[in-house]
Order: structure tokens, then C-alpha cells, then sequence
């Protein structure tokens, strides 16, 4: 317990800060959103695309004159933001430890060391959890202006939940990395490595309905904000997945961390 | 400067040059590997698109990229190389000198008979040289690439020159403004963070940018200072954002040298 609070009150800077640039996008967004809202030109303008060119700009079902399918292309930098921030707390949580040279000491408290992740996975979770009831309170509150309907708050939940998915499956990815890797360094660097790789393989797959296979590579393809609009819940298998992905991570962390030799 | 302090530095980083080197060149092929299929495919979509009002074509940054056109493909895709290069040039601008004190050697590296002008001037070079492997490496994958893939179809080769004579003022940009953010803080605990939120942060707002017209946001991302949209289309660099963006960048350079040479450095105690 006392290490969890410890951890809370760690990370609880860097929460501030990633949602103070999660507030500060979304206002800009929605200030933006403001050109769009109602106009009756573009409307026409959308409703007259042949099916063929919407499928190819992942327009979808997106009406981008409406607040949820503005909404919808919102989920594409809001997925991004909390894979990023949940792999550091991740694998800050494990590496700082070795890099601010503390880990002796943590390690020699009375305290197993699956408990010692076990503290400080559950703290960057409440993290996670945090940082998207923030994104969540804050869209609530932005849109107000726009009188959203029942819709948007369906689709906003259902978003909102898809972001947590995210946030966890990163969290878990960092997790491992943090346990797994022998210099704390490399885990940073890894880190980064597959954000980036995933994040454009996500656009990558998009361009050529031969490389669709690739989907099921990269988190950023499993909750398509406009598979989620038109059908209002996730797809089954990405969850399965996703659950799998996430059991193994946390799994093999526990294994590597117990058995492995400190950098010092 | 000292030969030294710049061999070492250079050696050190030289891994990661490597690593990232060959990131961007699969990246570049990749993308342009699939080119021939989406050029035949977006040709005729263009013919449709030119139907369509121009408020809609510049919503989804459609005005000015002809994704059919070498160019015009190899402009789209740029953004995600500037993303990563953006990532590696803040990488070693946070790390810089930070690195010293995390890794406890600053006090070691201090008490050499070199001023600290001429270790910070080292480092500036060596990371510098880093940088300009990479960019080298670039300039070469992606000719390549399009020698490879254009299949014949005429392109612009000035243009294309003109697009990666960018890179470097790019780089410098990242480089420099997280040199000074690093000395202007307390102490740099990790890299990362830092670089992935200065890189996506200014990425994500270009973006928006993108989506919406009329916001001032082009201001503060050099995504936009050096848009390769604006240079395809224009066939010449915004001149006033690139201006801007040079004196973001000397102005950061030279804040950075006076907080080095004034610098309290922790000692190991």
C-alpha cells in the first residue's frame, strides 16, 4: 500500500501535465470545430460522395458538421495520446527505480518484488483511469455549445472506453519492457520504437486492401472510431486479442522481473 | 572545440544513427513500395475530387497533394518521416548535456582543462554530424525509392531537393529547442517523455491544423513551418514561417550556451 500511494503521488505530475495538453486539444479542436458545425454546404457536399472515395480517405460514416462525427476523428489523436502516455508510465514506473539509483532500496524493503509491481502497476492504472475520466469530463463540458444529443453521449462512452482498452493494452506492453529489459535505457527506446512502428503501420494497412492483414499488428487499428459509430460497440475478436496480449505481458513482466539481475 | 569530446560523443551515438537511419529508410520504402497500386487507384479519385468545393479538398489537406503524382506521394508520406525525425532530433537534444548528470559524469567531464563553451560547442558538433548521417542517409533512400517504384512516371526532381534541403533546419529546430528546455529545467530525469511530447505534440497540432482551416496554429509546429504540401504546391518554402523558425532556433542556441556556461552541476555526494 504504502508503495502505491508513493507511486500515485510520483506520477501525479506527469498526469497533470499529459492532461493539461489533453484540455488544451481539446479546446483548440472544438474551437475549430466551430467553422464546421451546421454548415448545410458541406453537408450536401459529404452526402454526395460516391461510397468507393469515402472508404478510401477513412471518412467512413463521418459527417464532420455533427459533434460525433467530429468526435469520430478526434478518437484517432485520442487513442494516440493515451498509448503514448500509458507505455512511459508503464515502463517509467520500473526503470526509474534503476536510473535514479533507488532500486536497492526498494527492493530490500519487507516486501516481495511481485508485490513491488504489483504497487505500481495498480498506480498506473489509476493513472490511466484518470486520465481518461479527465478527457471524458472535459469533452462533456466543451460541446455543451453544440447541444449534443443522446448519440453523442452513447458514442462518446463507448470511445471513452476504447481509449481505456488502449491505455491498458500500452500500459501492459510498457510494464514488460520495463521488467524485461536489462539496461533502462533500452526501454525507453524500445518503447518509442513500437509506438511509432504501430502507429504507422495503422495508417500503412489503411492505404491497400492488401495489406489489411496488418489490422490485426497494430492496437491502433482495433477500435476504428467508424466501425464503433456505425455498429456502437467494439469488435469481439479485438478484445479477445487484446485481453490475450495484455495476460501475456503482465504475465512474462512477473516472470522477468522476479529473476532478473539489477542494473546498478 | 575539442577533437576528443567529439570523437566520443559521435562513437555514442553512433548506434542509434544506424538504428534510425535504417527506421526511415524502411519507412520511405515501404510506403513507397505500395505506390504504383495507389497511384493507378488515386488518379482516378483526383478526377473525382476536382468536382468537389475546395473547402473540402483543403479539410482533409487534399487541395494541394496530388497523391497519384511522385511528388505528390512523396509529399504525403514526408510528414511521417518528419515525424520521426522530429522524435530523433529531440532525443538528442534532451539528452545532450543532460545526460552528464544523470548518468553522474558531468562533475568528471567538468574538471577537463576545456572551457565549457568548448565542451557544449563539441557536442553541438558531434550531434550535428549525428544528424546530418541521418539526413544523408534520407537524401539517398529516397531517390532510390522513387528510381525504383515511379515506374516511369516524370517527376519534378527540384522539388523533391527542394523538400529534403528542409531536413536539416528541421532537425536543428527540434534539436535546439530541446537543448534549452533541457537546461531550462531542474533536471531531465529521462529522455523520453520529453522528445515523444515535444515530437507528437507539435505533430498532432499541425494535424489539426489540417483539418480546420484559420486557427494560428502554424505558428508554433515547424510541421508547418515546413509543410510539404505548401512546398510542393508552391515549388519555393514559406518564407516568413521558415524566418520564424530559424530564430526560434538561434535564439534557443545561444539561450542554451549562456545557461551551460552558468550551470550549477550536482556532484555525486
Amino acid at each position: 500500500m504504502n508503495i502505491f500511494f508513493r507511486e500515485i503521488k510520483a506520477n501525479l505530475k506527469s498526469l497533470i501535465i499529459w492532461s493539461a495538453v489533453m484540455i488544451l486539444l481539446i479546446m483548440i479542436a472544438v474551437a475549430k470545430f466551430s467553422a464546421f458545425a451546421g454548415n448545410p454546404e458541406m453537408l450536401n457536399v459529404l452526402d454526395a460522395m460516391p461510397q468507393g472515395l469515402i472508404d478510401a480517405m477513412n471518412l467512413r460514416a463521418f459527417n464532420l458538421t455533427t459533434i460525433n462525427g467530429f468526435y469520430g476523428i478526434m478518437f484517432i489523436y485520442f487513442g494516440l495520446m493515451g498509448g503514448i502516455a500509458a507505455a512511459m508510465w508503464g515502463s517509467d514506473s520500473i526503470t526509474k527505480e534503476e536510473r535514479d539509483k533507488t532500486v536497492e532500496f526498494s527492493l530490500v524493503l519487507p516486501v516481495s518484488r511481485s508485490r513491488v509491481i504489483t504497487a505500481k502497476a495498480l498506480a498506473a492504472l489509476v493513472n490511466c483511469i484518470a486520465f481518461v475520466l479527465i478527457t471524458w469530463g472535459v469533452s462533456n463540458v466543451a460541446v455543451q455549445s453544440y447541444a449534443p444529443d443522446q448519440a453523442f453521449y452513447d458514442f462518446l462512452n463507448l470511445e471513452m472506453a476504447a481509449m481505456l482498452i488502449l491505455e491498458v493494452l500500452f500500459l501492459a506492453i510498457g510494464l514488460l519492457l520495463g521488467c524485461s529489459m536489462k539496461r533502462y535505457k533500452v526501454a525507453g527506446t524500445t518503447a518509442v520504437a513500437i509506438i511509432l512502428v504501430t502507429y504507422f503501420m495503422s495508417i500503412y494497412a489503411g492505404m491497400s486492401e492488401n495489406l489489411d492483414f496488418l489490422k490485426y499488428f497494430t492496437p491502433f487499428k482495433y477500435f476504428d472510431a467508424g466501425a464503433m459509430y456505425r455498429t456502437g460497440q467494439l469488435e469481439g475478436i479485438y478484445l479477445v486479442i487484446t485481453a490475450g496480449i495484455v495476460v501475456v505481458c503482465v504475465a512474462a513482466a512477473y516472470w522477468a522481473y522476479n529473476k532478473r539481475d539489477l542494473y546498478i | 572545440m575539442s577533437a576528443t569530446i567529439f570523437k566520443h560523443e559521435f562513437l555514442m551515438r553512433l548506434k542509434s544513427v544506424i538504428i534510425w537511419s535504417i527506421s526511415i529508410s524502411a519507412l520511405m520504402f515501404l510506403f513507397f513500395s505500395i505506390y504504383p497500386g495507389f497511384a493507378a487507384d488515386t488518379a482516378d479519385l483526383n478526377q473525382l475530387m476536382e468536382n468537389f468545393p475546395p473547402e473540402l479538398r483543403a479539410a482533409f489537406g487534399l487541395n494541394t497533394m496530388d497523391l497519384s503524382s511522385v511528388v505528390g506521394y512523396f509529399g504525403f508520406l514526408f510528414i511521417f518521416v518528419q515525424v520521426c525525425l522530429a522524435v530523433q532530433a529531440s532525443n538528442y537534444g534532451f539528452g545532450l548535456v543532460s545526460i552528464e548528470e544523470n548518468e553522474l559524469t558531468a562533475d568528471f567531464l567538468l574538471t577537463k582543462p576545456v572551457s565549457r563553451a568548448q565542451v557544449i560547442t563539441s557536442k553541438f558538433l558531434a550531434a550535428l554530424t549525428s544528424l546530418t548521417v541521418t539526413n544523408a542517409v534520407l537524401w539517398g533512400i529516397t531517390f532510390l525509392s522513387i528510381e525504383m517504384f515511379r515506374e516511369g512516371r516524370t517527376y519534378d526532381a527540384a522539388t523533391v531537393v527542394l523538400v529534403l534541403s528542409s531536413v536539416i533546419l528541421f532537425q536543428l529546430f527540434y534539436f535546439c529547442v530541446g537543448l534549452v528546455v533541457s537546461l531550462l529545467v531542474k533536471r531531465v530525469r529521462s529522455v523520453t517523455p520529453y522528445s515523444l511530447g515535444l515530437a507528437f505534440g507539435t505533430y498532432v497540432l499541425s494535424a489539426f491544423s489540417g483539418i480546420f482551416e484559420d486557427v494560428k496554429l502554424e505558428l508554433i509546429t515547424p510541421f508547418k513551418h515546413f509543410d510539404p504540401a505548401y512546398m510542393i504546391q508552391n515549388g519555393s518554402y514559406d518564407t516568413s514561417l521558415v524566418l520564424l523558425n530559424v530564430a526560434i532556433t538561434l535564439i534557443s542556441l545561444a539561450v542554451s550556451y549562456w545557461l551551460y556556461t552558468r550551470r550549477d552541476i550536482p556532484a555525486v555526494s
